[in-house]
């Protein structure tokens, strides 16, 4: 007999208590290439349930990357992605019922209005309408964005949008989360809510996999860190672990550490002079 | 003491003068960076970069599409007793071509609302941004107008007496002509924009290229090739109206390069010339960052935005009977999200409206030519121009806008949310997305065309006419959706893509075999007719078939790559 929408939904809610043992996120050799460009190079990972992962890596570093493939937007070159024990690629349906996304690009159709955008992905994710639209101006009223929930997207700021997206990645109550950059324009209380927000979900045993640059939030909210660089992994553990392993007193100077070829100092010297213009003599002094 | 005061305001004023004639200076280096990287964007398609894959630039292959446009043209006009009339109809069509392709790619090269965001804040004066941006307006209009005349330029050096030179003044008058067209557009665009509501005049814009559409077809492709069907030699005689007509004005001058006219084309000329250059003077003095801003502003103001999704809220009842039609939450999905695009994006709407000037100008020309002859009724006679099946050609191609128009959007990037959710049946988006555009645009504009059909043949023929057109529609739909087999907004809109998709209209003269076919089945008995109708249906329901395959098989392997 086919299954409906919704009972698929309802069985992904009871997903992780029958996943047996199933880690909430596992990436076994996950890789993908475009054209010669090896973006992501042979990730392995095991991300428990109630875990809060942070993701980091320089621009480029390939983390992006490994959210679309672990989300199913790209599939892996090779390489295998799990959630909660379920490949990504070979049921992604499934999958995709367990996870909620926060994308960096923060795009959303700008056309509709935040209330129409839930109801949107509402639908997406086979939520009843009236629940939908009820979840969504529950989201909008905690977020203070009521006032705009009938107004098209088009005028909003970024931090309206970040806050649009976070709300619709909470919608059907996924167990884990893919967050990219999910600070980015939220003025501060909003920000210090969503942090609080994150450790609840945790507490609640949500997953959250979170991709960031900001290195005081990952510290602060993260139970585990990841560090990626040029499409490898080069550390992952507890943020004390990691300033034990590089001998460093904060993570940022750890992620320095294991993510910068040069010697930071020396660049920023040298960038200095390239402004000013001393390195050659030429300064542009008049 | 005084005087000393005086002495050091009037230094302050200078110094003042001094860096406000710095502030306003062009910087040529700037100017030839910003046209080399506007040009460089009209010749990029960025999806191509993204895909990896090599595609031809969207503006060469509108500029390929304008070649044969105006050769087409060229082609059947020359059948003119004159360079005057030649020239005077292969210059309207360009000007009125120009002029639209000006409207429809306003933001991008005239002004862009993103300009002022993007170099406002960075030290480019705004004579540096005007002579940029005049380089890359001059620029297109070439090219375009280029692609227009020549075809035409080398029928009169062929033609007509003169030979190289007068094609070599033939292409100097079309592209000074095209040059005042699009400078006539910005003018009246610009001060259209200071007058009216930023938003209802670009929604009266959208109507306004529908008209256009219809003015284009109904002078520029019926009356020629029924004049051509009909033998008649063309010729128009010149009167009091030419002062009236810029393109008349133009088209003195390459007549009078051939050595024929009197001192009125003198007269005409210089006018064209005058004109063009008061025209252009004007229309680039609106060219400016700050008018950039103006339009930033406009654009982004959304304090009616509220007031306009309220207001139209009583409207989209009738639409919403439709969401039943839908299946599944995904086809639910698909038509809400088309539903509210195509009542609130006036690019989308602009991209398609214009289609329904098409079958309208048909119609009209039917109306006075008397061609809507009774599909049932008695043959028309040999040689009559083809108006009906004209009509349903028309009808039939409507559905190509739509076709690649709802896979199309600015923020094509939003599709990602497609991508990650859990979607068993990618297809019913874009499904829906088409129960939509059925429901709510092809059948009421099928419904209005019944009864202006009703007018012109018995109601019978006009509902059995229309239905078989209905149904061909339907089944071009769906082999059109075949060529653009995405989820609904999901690919980003190419720059010159409309311009490309109203080539097409031009270039596509398939005959309507099959309408023809089963008209002629139909007055022939009504048993053969009837199987003839059943067999349209079933090829019908094969391509909606067919195409749901194509879109399953496709859509599995889409990965999002914004």
């Amino acid at each position: 007999m086919d299954e409906t929408g919704r009972e698929r939904t309802a069985r992904a809610e009871r997903a992780p208590k029958e996943s047996g043992g199933a880690f909430a996120i596992e990436f076994r050799d996950l890789a993908r290439s475009f054209g010669d460009i090896e973006a992501v190079r042979g990730v392995n990972l095991k991300i428990p349930h109630g875990q809060i992962c942070g993701y980091l890596g320089p621009n480029g570093a390939g983390k992006t990357t490994t959210v679309k493939m672990a989300t199913g937007m790209i599939t892996p070159t090779s390489g295998t992605a799990l959630i909660n024990g379920i490949d990504i690629v070979k049921n992604p349906i499934q999958a995709k019922l367990m996870i909620g996304v926060v994308p960096e690009t923060g795009a959303l159709y700008e056309t509709l209005t935040p209330i129409e955008y839930l109801a949107l992905v509402g639908r997406l994710y086979h939520l009843e309408r009236d629940a939908a639209l009820e979840k969504a101006s529950v989201f909008l009223e905690l977020f203070g964005i009521t006032d705009s929930s009938e107004r098209i997207m088009t005028g909003f700021s970024r931090g309206m949008r970040q806050k649009v997206l976070i709300s619709a990645a909470l919608m059907h109550n996924p167990d884990i989360l893919f967050l990219d950059e999910p600070l980015a324009g939220l003025d501060a209380n909003t920000a210090v809510v969503l942090k609080e927000l994150l450790r609840e979900l945790a507490s609640q045993g949500k997953t959250i996999f979170y991709c960031s640059h900001v290195l005081d939030v990952v510290e602060k909210v993260c139970d585990r860190v990841v560090i990626l660089t040029e499409g490898e992994v080069v550390a992952d553990g507890g943020v004390e672990e990691l300033k034990e392993m590089t001998h460093r007193a904060s993570l940022e100077d750890a992620f320095t550490k294991l993510t910068s070829e040069g010697d930071l100092n020396a660049i920023v010297k040298a960038f200095s002079e390239s402004v000013t213009g001393r390195a050659h003599g030429a300064g542009n002094e008049k | 003491m005084g005087q000393a005061m005086r002495s050091r305001r009037s230094g302050d004023d200078r110094l003042h003068a001094g860096s406000r004639a710095n502030e306003q200076a062009a910087d040529w280096g700037q100017i030839r960076a910003l046209f080399t990287a506007g040009i460089r964007m009209d010749l990029r398609s960025a999806r191509a970069r993204q895909r990896g894959r090599i595609k031809i630039p969207p503006m060469i292959a509108m500029l390929v599409t304008y070649s044969v446009i105006g050769g087409l043209l060229a082609i059947s006009l020359a059948r003119t007793s004159g360079p005057f009339t030649f020239t005077l109809l292969t210059f309207s069509a360009a000007m009125f071509m120009t002029a639209i392709t000006v409207i429809m790619e306003y933001s991008s090269v005239v002004v862009s609302p993103d300009d002022y965001g993007i170099l406002a804040h960075r030290p480019v004066s705004s004579r540096t941004y005007y002579w940029a941006k005049v380089a890359n307006l001059f620029f297109y209009v070439t090219c375009t107008a280029t692609a227009l005349n020549l075809p035409a330029a080398i029928v009169v050096g062929l033609r007509f007496r003169g030979g190289v030179a007068v094609g070599f003044l033939y292409m100097i008058m079309a592209l000074l002509a095209c040059f005042a067209a699009a400078a006539l557009v910005i003018l009246l665009y610009s001060t259209a924009l200071k007058l009216f509501n930023y938003r209802r005049f670009n929604t009266a814009i959208t109507y306004v290229h529908s008209f256009a559409t219809l003015a284009l077809t109904f002078g520029y492709v019926l009356i020629p090739r029924m004049l051509i069907r009909e033998h008649v030699f063309i010729s128009i005689e010149k009167g009091l109206w030419v002062w009236f007509a810029p393109p008349a004005w133009y088209a003195a001058g390459v007549e009078l390069s051939v050595g024929l006219g009197d001192s009125r084309n003198l007269t005409l000329a210089l006018l064209a010339i005058v004109s063009a250059a008061v025209v252009i003077h004007a229309a680039l003095t609106m060219i400016s960052l700050e008018y950039s801003r103006s339009i930033s502003e406009l654009a982004g103001s959304s304090a009616e935005d509220t007031v306009e999704v309220d207001q139209r809220r009583l409207q989209t009842r009738f639409a919403a009977f439709g969401v039943f039609f839908c299946r599944n939450d995904e086809e639910r999905a698909g038509f809400e999200l088309m539903q509210a695009y195509m009542r609130r994006d006036r690019k989308l709407r602009l991209r398609i409206y214009p289609a329904f000037g098409l079958p309208l100008a048909v119609y009209l020309f039917g109306l006075i030519s008397g061609g809507l002859n009774d599909p049932l009724g008695p043959r028309a006679a040999e040689g009559t121009f083809p108006v009906r099946e004209l009509l349903g050609f028309y009808c039939v191609f409507v559905t190509l806008f739509f076709a690649s128009a709802i896979t199309q959007s600015d923020q094509w990037k939003a599709s990602w949310v497609f991508f990650s959710a859990p979607l068993e049946n990618r297809v019913g988006l874009l499904v829906g997305a088409r129960k939509l555009v059925i429901w709510r645009y092809l059948f009421p504009f099928f419904c209005v065309l019944f009864v202006l059909l009703s007018f012109a043949m018995p109601v019978v023929s006009a509902a059995l006419y229309l239905f078989i057109t209905f149904v061909l529609s339907l089944m071009a739909f769906a082999l059109l959706s075949m060529a653009s087999p995405f989820m609904p907004l999901s690919q980003s809109i190419e720059k010159t893509k409309q311009a490309r998709q109203m080539g097409l209209i031009m270039l596509l003269g398939v005959a309507m075999v099959f309408l023809v076919a089963i008209s002629e089945t139909l007055r022939d008995g009504r048993v053969a007719g009837l199987i003839a109708v059943v067999l349209l249906l079933a090829l019908a329901g094969l391509s909606e078939i067919a195409l749901r395959r194509r879109l399953a098989s496709k859509l599995a392997q889409d990965e999002f790559l914004g």
